[in-house]
């Protein structure tokens, strides 16, 4: 019951939030809304037992990316933000002429005919069905992390080092020369 | 659901019988329909209780400031001018709602409500007593960190959107202040959950004891100078004096608050004095023994189920307003620190401090198998 | 029990905004805001599946490394923004057509 309340709003969430981001033309705004979609993923998280994620969702996210991700739009100009031409309806290529969205058409058949049948390989999938008791995953993700998946750990640490040292050589003042 | 207090009314014989009875003349059983009216009602108290104790922060703040600067402070509303902040309430509600011109609308009304939704939010796990808390949730230390940090987002925003140059400033201020240092907050929280072997506050506070040489902060020097890491960091946080660079009166007007006014203003306020409790309340529990009575094992084993609950939320309340005034003292003895000084602080002192600390503390684990110090000593 | 078909559902839109958001914006900035939607598409899928197709966590351990590369991606990708801004003063994405200085 509780849990198809929190699906609800977090679905609900993520709808809204991230329709207004794709059609919102200010891109100050167009962040916000990330952040309402983020926290509603966060909630579908919750729902499906994931709780250490979920709190590492609202974590690096809110607390970070979104937050770099004001400051850039801050630091790089703001508010004009549509370009010449891009409107809503303006999603569609402009290119080409009638051929084009013949081919288009067509290889978005073919397209859609693949995808199609990936799905009902998918649908297909042998599904549990029995409700599962919710309990705390943190020491199973711990475990996890450091038998079965340590040489992916240590290589995110590494990365998360190179990130770092990089971006800060790349953003540094530099003297002109 | 899975809430705390749900689980300490459903061992008493009342509450049980209450929801039996309940069920017999409605028909269907209400157990579920009543633990969520529980909680509805304990969450609602706590909210209310937290929302107070941060209306009285101002009042505190004013009277301790006063105290200290040899004044008297607010003295004519109420006796000791205690009604004050209930003075000040009443003002900001009739105050007009200012909304300056060519700000941007969205963002500028969104600004406070996030502020507030993240302080307000950490409360569901602030472990006022063993039975009394909201939920002792398996990832709570965690929650709380990631939860406070849309305050961070609320600062930045009522900062850029208010079109002025002062807010603009301060927002900016606030926000890289704010994601820096939860890096030390973070590590030096780590090294605790490395100690206590779980990040739930009930596992926390249950392997500390509640004599001051049973707490993690005399536990071992590492988690001694964890703690003032901790609470140096978290006065950052929450731009409290000597790091209230966002909000910096002489320099910046006010900060990123320059530009609202009435309601807007006070749920900025109200956000942040509660933040502080928050604060004050965490850094208690990871470090000073939370809710734990100081008494032996075997007294506490004999008094009754509500007594004891009663006394553990009194404790918690007394070390956490305790650690409240440090707060307020500490922003009236020392001046505001220069703003270049402050990300050094952060990232060359503090910082590679709450690293050593974590990896002494790992060390210690391994060593002494997480014996205390005094318990190696005189043992 | 929510039906699985719910969460995919919500992922593939999740996707396919992200998709939009990156075709139609030109602004730099806005086109790692859709990666940034595809990315937490695909983790959501991952945990979906985790919970109800294979029972175990690696779905978990997956979603918090798709995490790490998104905070490892934004922190290198707007650094680069805001240092491409400074040498050209736009965020225009179809200015940056040169690989030099």
């Amino acid at each position: 019951m509780f849990i198809w309340v929190l699906f609800l709003i977090s679905a609900l969430l993520i709808l809204g939030t991230s329709v207004a981001a794709l059609v919102t033309k200010n891109i100050m705004h167009s962040c916000i809304y990330l952040l309402g979609t983020l926290l509603g993923i966060s909630g579908l998280y919750i729902t499906l037992n994931a709780d250490f994620v979920a709190v590492t969702q609202i974590m690096v996210y809110v607390g970070g990316i979104v937050i770099l991700m004001l400051f850039a739009v801050m630091l790089t100009g703001g508010k004009e933000f549509v370009s010449k031409g891009q409107q809503l309806l303006g999603l569609a290529p402009l290119m080409g002429s009638k051929s084009t969205y013949v081919f288009g058409l067509f290889g978005a058949l073919v397209f859609g005919g693949i995808f199609a049948k990936l799905i009902s390989y998918i649908v297909k999938l042998p599904i549990d069905s029995t409700e599962q008791k919710i309990q705390s995953t943190v020491e199973s993700i711990g475990k996890l992390l450091i038998t079965d998946h340590v040489l992916a750990f240590e290589l995110s640490s590494v990365l998360l080092l190179g990130a770092l040292v990089g971006s800060a050589i790349i953003a540094r003042p530099r003297r002109e020369s | 659901m899975n809430s705390t207090v749900v689980s300490f009314f459903s061992q008493f014989e009342f509450f049980n019988d209450a929801v039996k009875s309940l069920s017999e003349t409605l028909g269907f059983n209400t157990y579920a329909a009543v633990s969520l009216l529980v909680f509805l009602v304990a969450a609602t108290v706590l909210t209310i209780v937290c929302a107070t104790i941060g209306g009285l922060g101002t009042y505190a703040e004013r009277k301790i400031s006063a105290d200290i600067q040899a004044r008297v402070g607010p003295n004519r509303v109420g006796p000791y001018g205690l009604l004050q902040p209930l003075a000040d309430a009443l003002k900001l509600l009739t105050k007009e709602d200012i909304f300056p011109a060519n700000a941007d609308k969205f963002m500028f009304y969104l600004a406070p409500f996030l502020c507030v939704l993240g302080v307000f939010t950490t409360l569901a796990v602030l472990p006022v007593s063993s039975g009394l808390t909201l939920t002792h949730l398996n990832v709570g230390v965690f929650y709380i960190i990631a939860v406070s940090s849309l305050v961070g987002v609320g600062v930045f925003l009522g900062g850029y959107a208010s079109n002025s140059k002062w807010s603009m400033l301060g927002g900016m201020r606030g926000a890289s202040q704010i994601i820096s240092y939860e890096v030390p907050i973070t590590i030096s929280i780590i090294a605790i959950v490395v100690l206590s072997g779980g990040m739930s506050f009930e596992k926390i506070v249950s392997s500390q004891g509640g004599l001051p040489h049973q707490w993690f902060i005399f536990h071992n020097p590492f988690t001694f100078i964890g703690f003032f890491i901790f609470f140096v960091s978290g006065l950052a946080e929450t731009n409290r004096a000597p790091f209230d660079l966002p909000e910096a009166e002489s320099e910046l007007v006010s900060g990123y608050h320059t530009e609202y006014t009435g309601m807007r203003f006070a749920l900025f306020a109200l956000a942040e004095y509660v933040e502080i409790f928050v604060l004050c309340a965490v850094a208690s529990t990871l470090f000073l023994g939370g809710y734990q009575l100081p008494l032996p094992e075997t007294i506490v084993s004999k008094m009754p189920a509500a007594a004891v609950q009663l006394w553990q939320t009194v404790i918690f309340f007394i070390k956490a307003l305790a650690l409240y005034y440090v707060v307020i003292w500490v922003r009236w003895t020392l001046p505001r620190i220069r703003v270049d000084r402050l990300m050094s602080i952060c990232w060359k002192v503090l910082t590679p401090f709450a690293i050593f600390n974590l990896i002494g503390v790992s060390i210690w684990m391994v060593v002494f198998k997480g014996e205390s110090l005094l318990k190696i000593i005189f043992h | 029990m929510i039906p699985y078909i719910a969460y995919l559902g919500i992922s593939a839109f999740l996707f396919i905004i992200g998709l939009a958001i990156m075709m139609s914006r030109k602004n730099i900035v806005a086109i790692l805001l859709g990666i940034e939607f595809i990315l937490n598409a695909a983790a959501l899928n991952f945990v979906t599946y985790s919970k109800y197709s294979a029972h175990n966590l690696d779905g978990h351990i997956f979603a918090l490394f798709i995490i790490v590369i998104a905070a490892a991606e934004a922190a290198v990708g707007l650094a680069i923004v805001i240092r491409y801004f400074q040498l050209k003063e736009t965020v225009h994405i179809d200015e940056a057509s040169e690989l030099r200085n």
